[in-house]
């Protein structure tokens, strides 16, 4: 059954206007203490570190604000910004090094208490004590100490003892905070340096091809209950959005600090060169995506193009007592609610089709004689990797040089949907490119 | 490298050539479900799988639930045609069809829409879609032909397929009608594979996907192991994977396609109404198209004019994959449990250990060499998701054979029948004495 997304393509054509590998410029996510850096420059895909500061602190403000998604709605949203800059969804990913010992400072503005947990941290403290749970009247509210609704503030206090991906995200009537969206990512780094993801020699990447993605959903229904200060019965929670890094295809692609997104900085867009038998090739060491998962339904997380080798879950590299390899390859990766997953990718033209020396065995019948859904493609005219050819008459290309595009998606299909319409919620594209780039 | 490239058309009589005596293999007549041509177990080690063209039609058609208890609005549906009650898209295969048309008219260009037999299939799907299977590193087209809906004609849907899981794809063969190309009413299209990695797979239309795969667009598709032709010594194949080993060898297989369907928005689509498909509800529960008692009928197929046939149950002719599992004492089998419905099951085989020897089309191996095959009795499985289970069958002790049920541990996903079964994600292992079953010549057969 066709439908037509049409602001979703007026939201593409936008964003493809926009040079896909020229930088942004950063809009306010510094979270640390300092005064920001205006004009400094992050790459259009690919992770987004916020640091702490020069004396270890990560300050937060845990406030609300709104999204966008592509059907043009706005949905009113609690998360995680940076101390001083604006809303932003989800909170901005904290990165440290293994061994590092921060502080997070949260200052809350919601007319409610809230809190942040680390799951995967040892040893956090609060103002010098454990962090541990709250009672009150003998009913458990918090997973740990509360910063005080309209003003209040708490700190926590660890030290990076591993290295890996983890969530970090608010303890408080979590059924609630998380959906409203009060969580984030935090990277650790290994001992061994930033081009590895554990302390494995095989678990080297390619720092340039570094992604996170934040898997999430949200009832807007619920959202708008507590916009108005109205009860929400949750066991009439019932989701119809669904966000990599808080946006839903294809906004997902949309670059890092899209100015048109202003409250969701963070792209998924996925972009590597093949692996080769160049010894020089960078993209010979696999990109690596971290999956993590906030919402309450495990996210069946499908690749087009190649499988994924899951080398850790929940910040815990897959090895054997003595260090065996037991990591492996899956098409598609369960994340499940409060798991983390570290994939590798990569593409190989394993066959090394040809239009000249190795011709694809099969006659292409002429494109016009086929479809082109919506009268648009990210297709290049032709199926060789770094070739282009024409296209029917009206077709609009997404397409820059022949490049190939695959998707990744949950493969519980209906959340990949924005509110009930197909080709959106949690999508985003993997990109590559020929040998040697655009 | 960036270059432009002129349209470099090749001919159908160029595509035949590099085609060429894959066609002599699938002429075989009396199509069976099964994407059976050239599979018959070879002297020795296993089979040959398919090679060549593999022809497809996508359109619409009609199934059967076992009756409700309490039906409702949208289950039987009331446009159903006789002793049918549920409306479905999908895949048929017509290769022999094809085949048997070119050979006739002595036209080797011949294409499925051209066949007035073939054409008149339109409406007439089956579920699941049929189980295809292939050699490691064989040239290897399915081409698919779009006939239309005969329900919606007022739908002009294109189709699309797309081999879920297929390593290093290209993405004119990925099958996204976004990133590159759809097949529309009336056209045909050939998706081109080598396949380098044995395992298996899933194959299913992506075009508006949510309702395409829900309405029933989706098969199996598993890729045999270059080791079939060259065994292990001591451990006689045929193998699910390269183990080096003899490790995953087997005597029998089976292919467990899990589903499951959200009645009202099948209603809908054949009663011209729009679902909303972020309110997905599933209500019915599916092993190859079949809910329990269903998927212990035997398997049946089609005659020379695509018209089915050999089915136990005129309910069934259009859902002919069975999904009983059957082998003789001490023997192997290879069960691939496969899930492109959109919830996590969990299926268990209490009383038998499953050893899990591959996931997702991926030996259990890690990169040295670590084993990580394991033993178990259930298989937590998500959308998306293949695990290969080989099972040693016991030794049965009543006649003629014992019953293991596997089933899915959610007892919540199914209904009740107007007999008082359970419908739903259920079906049985049987275990014979040694020697009673002759060997399988097509997987779930």
């Amino acid at each position: 059954m066709t439908k037509t997304l049409t602001h979703a393509r007026k939201r593409l054509l936008r964003w493809w206007i926009a040079p896909l590998l020229g930088l942004a410029l950063i809009a306010g996510i510094e979270t640390t203490g300092a005064p920001k850096a205006s004009g400094v420059s992050v790459p259009a895909t690919g992770i987004v570190c916020s640091h702490p500061d020069s004396n270890n602190v990560f300050k937060l403000t845990a406030r609300d604000g709104q999204i966008s998604t592509p059907d043009d709605n706005l949905v009113y949203m609690w998360s995680f910004a940076p101390t001083g800059g604006g809303f932003q969804y989800p909170g901005p990913v904290l990165c440290l090094n293994q061994g590092q010992t921060v502080t997070i400072v949260l200052k809350n503005t919601l007319p409610e208490d809230t809190s942040i947990v680390f799951p995967g941290q040892d040893n956090v403290t609060s103002s010098g004590v454990p962090v541990s749970p709250v009672y009150q009247g003998g009913n458990l509210v918090s997973l740990a100490q509360t910063a005080k609704a309209n003003g209040g503030s708490v700190s926590y206090t660890f030290t990076a003892g591993q290295p890996g991906t983890y969530i970090y995200e608010s303890g408080t009537d979590q059924d609630k905070q998380l959906d409203m969206g009060l969580v984030g990512a935090m990277v650790v780094r290994p001992s061994m340096g930033a081009a590895f993801a554990y302390n494995r020699s095989d678990s080297a990447f390619n720092p340039d091809t570094e992604y996170v993605m934040l898997l999430s959903q949200s009832d807007p229904a619920l959202h708008r209950a507590v916009e108005r200060n109205q009860p929400f019965d949750m066991k009439a929670y019932h989701p119809h959005y669904w966000f990599v890094n808080g946006r839903s295809f294809p906004d997902t692609i949309a670059p890092n600090n899209a100015a048109w997104l202003p409250t969701q900085p963070y792209s998924s867009l996925v972009e590597f060169q093949p692996h080769s038998s160049d010894p020089g090739n960078p993209f010979n060491k696999p990109s690596l995506v971290r999956y993590l998962s906030t919402g309450p339904v495990t996210y069946p997380f499908h690749p087009h193009g190649n499988h994924g080798r899951v080398i850790a879950r929940d910040g815990q590299a897959l090895q054997g007592p003595a260090g065996q390899d037991l990591s492996y390859e899956k098409y598609t990766v369960a994340v499940g609610p409060g798991q983390t997953a570290d994939a590798t990718y990569t593409w190989t033209d394993v066959d090394g089709w040809n239009p000249d020396t190795k011709p694809i065995p099969v006659a292409i019948p002429p494109l016009a004689n086929l479809l082109f859904k919506d009268n648009a493609t990210w297709y290049s005219g032709s199926p060789y990797l770094g070739y282009k050819g024409p296209l029917p008459v009206g077709v609009t290309s997404y397409n820059e040089c022949g490049e190939y595009y695959f998707m990744m998606h949950s493969h519980a299909l209906y959340q990949i949907t924005n509110f009930g319409i197909a080709g959106g919620g949690m999508l985003t594209l993997m990109r590559v490119d020929p040998p040697g780039g655009c | 490298m960036t270059g432009n490239w002129n349209d470099r058309r090749f001919t159908r009589r160029a595509a035949l050539k590099a085609g060429a005596g894959a066609g002599a293999v699938l002429a075989a007549g009396g199509m069976g479900i099964l994407r059976t041509g050239g599979s018959a177990r070879a002297a020795g080690n296993g089979y040959t799988g398919v090679k060549g063209e593999i022809n497809l039609i996508a359109t619409d058609g009609w199934i059967s639930l076992p009756d409700p208890r309490n039906p409702t609005k949208y289950f039987p549906d009331g446009y159903a045609p006789n002793n049918r009650t549920t409306y479905l898209f999908g895949f048929r295969d017509v290769t022999s069809m094809v085949q048997a048309a070119r050979t006739a008219t002595g036209n080797p260009q011949l294409i499925a829409t051209d066949v007035a037999a073939i054409r008149a299939q339109k409406g007439k799907i089956q579920a699941s879609a049929p189980l295809i299977y292939v050699d490691e590193n064989d040239d290897v087209t399915i081409s698919l032909s779009n006939l239309g809906f005969q329900q919606r004609p007022d739908l002009t849907d294109g189709h699309t397929i797309h081999w879920h899981g297929f390593r290093n794809a290209l993405s004119l063969f990925d099958g996204i009608p976004e990133m590159s190309i759809s097949v529309p009413i009336g056209r045909t299209f050939p998706y081109f594979y080598k396949p380098h990695n044995p395992g298996t797979y899933i194959y299913h239309c992506h075009f508006e996907d949510v309702e395409h795969v829900q309405m029933g667009m989706t098969g199996v598709v598993f890729v045999r192991p270059a080791q079939n032709k060259a065994p292990i010594a001591g451990h006689p194949g045929p193998y699910a994977y390269n183990d080096g080993d003899g490790s995953t060898a087997y005597d029998r297989e089976y292919a467990l396609l899990i589903t499951e369907w959200y009645l009202q928005s099948h209603w809908e689509d054949a009663h011209i109404q729009q679902p909303d498909w972020s309110e997905f509800k599933a209500d019915a529960w599916f092993f190859n198209g079949r809910s329990y008692p269903d998927t212990l009928q035997a398997s049946s197929g089609y005659d020379a004019n695509g018209n089915p046939i050999g089915f136990a149950d005129p309910r069934l002719a259009y859902q002919p994959i069975s999904a009983l599992i059957k082998g003789n004492a001490g023997e192997r089998v290879l069960v691939r449990v496969v899930n492109i419905g959109y919830q996590q099951h969990s299926i268990t085989l209490p009383g038998l250990p499953m050893k899990v020897v591959g996931k997702d089309a991926t030996l259990m191996r890690g990169r040295d060499g670590t084993d990580t095959s394991y033993l178990a009795e259930t298989l937590d499985i998500g959308p998306g998701e293949a695990t290969d289970v080989i099972i040693t069958m016991p030794e049965p002790s009543g006649s003629p054979y014992d019953v293991y049920p596997l089933f899915d541990r959610n007892y919540a996903d199914g209904y009740l029948t107007k007999s008082g079964a359970h419908a739903g994600l259920r079906t049985e292992l049987r275990a014979y004495p040694a020697g009673t079953l002759p060997a399988q010549t097509t997987p779930n057969a």
